[in-house]
């Protein structure tokens, strides 16, 4: 099918961004980290805090990443069963929309999980917690 | 000086974490893969605390902690779990695991010392 030949190129480029992203940001915290370092630079509260920042954005973007290639997978073999048999294309479809939602499903309580104490929405979280 | 093991795939989270404990009187050795700490505790290594993330590839921070307590040397070494996840059952499986606490990131630099002094009963 081409549309979804389509849509596999566009996630393929949005997962090529993503990466250049997770290189980028970590190349810039480094160098930072680096000159706080070299010069014996003490760093507050909120310098640590957006320094950590760039381990959690990393987490999230792995985390979407690893969506794309799961719904990559799946248009994949879907588009390998149309073009086998299309007698086979509404089932595959129904597997798709499936495989597609428990997809989504899943990215979203990883956004959740890899928030640490980012989100807005949540709780306030105990910072440490001995047991 | 007591020496406090940071395991971490991620190097800026290490970067994080050196700046923090840099003006401690401890000594620090980092590993961006935690079965590369394990195999050097394996070998020898005695360190008297140990901070590792629970999400990493190869041997996530469980895993970890689990080839730990199989070495005599850091069968009760104190462990403290540094990640973004805030969930309880996972907190209550380090905790079964013998985890000693859990810190969410990101973290405040005056109570990661807090948490290290505290547990190595450094002078505060």
């Amino acid at each position: 099918m081409i549309i979804l030949n389509s849509v596999d190129e566009l996630l393929e480029h949005i997962k090529e961004v993503q990466l250049d992203v997770i290189s980028l940001s970590s190349d810039s915290l480094l160098k930072m980290s680096s000159y706080i370092e070299k010069n014996s630079l003490e760093v507050d509260e909120d310098i640590s805090t957006a320094l950590q920042y760039q381990d959690i954005i990393t987490q999230q973007l792995n985390a979407s990443i690893e969506a794309i290639d799961s719904m990559k997978s799946s248009i994949n073999r879907f588009n390998h069963a149309f073009e086998s048999d299309e007698s086979l294309a509404n089932e595959s479809l129904s597997k798709l929309q499936t495989k597609l939602a428990q997809t989504l499903q899943e990215a979203k309580d990883k956004k959740n999980r890899f928030s640490g104490k980012t989100s807005e929405h949540e709780a306030p979280i105990d910072e440490i917690e001995f047991f | 000086m007591p020496l406090v093991i940071f395991v971490d795939d991620s190097e800026t989270a290490l970067a994080s974490t050196r700046m923090v404990t840099n003006s401690m009187p401890i000594e620090v050795k980092q590993y961006t893969e935690a079965q590369v700490a394990l195999a050097e505790i394996k070998a020898g290594m005695t360190p008297d605390l140990i901070i590792t993330d629970l999400n990493m590839p190869v041997m996530n921070g469980f895993e970890f902690l689990q080839g730990l307590r199989t070495v005599p040397a850091t069968k009760r070494t104190p462990c403290l779990m540094l990640t973004t996840e805030t969930k309880a059952e996972l907190k209550q499986q380090g905790k079964a695991l013998g985890l000693t606490g859990w810190i969410v990131k990101p973290f405040k630099p005056a109570q990661l010392k807090q948490a290290i002094t505290r547990v190595l009963r450094l002078p505060a």
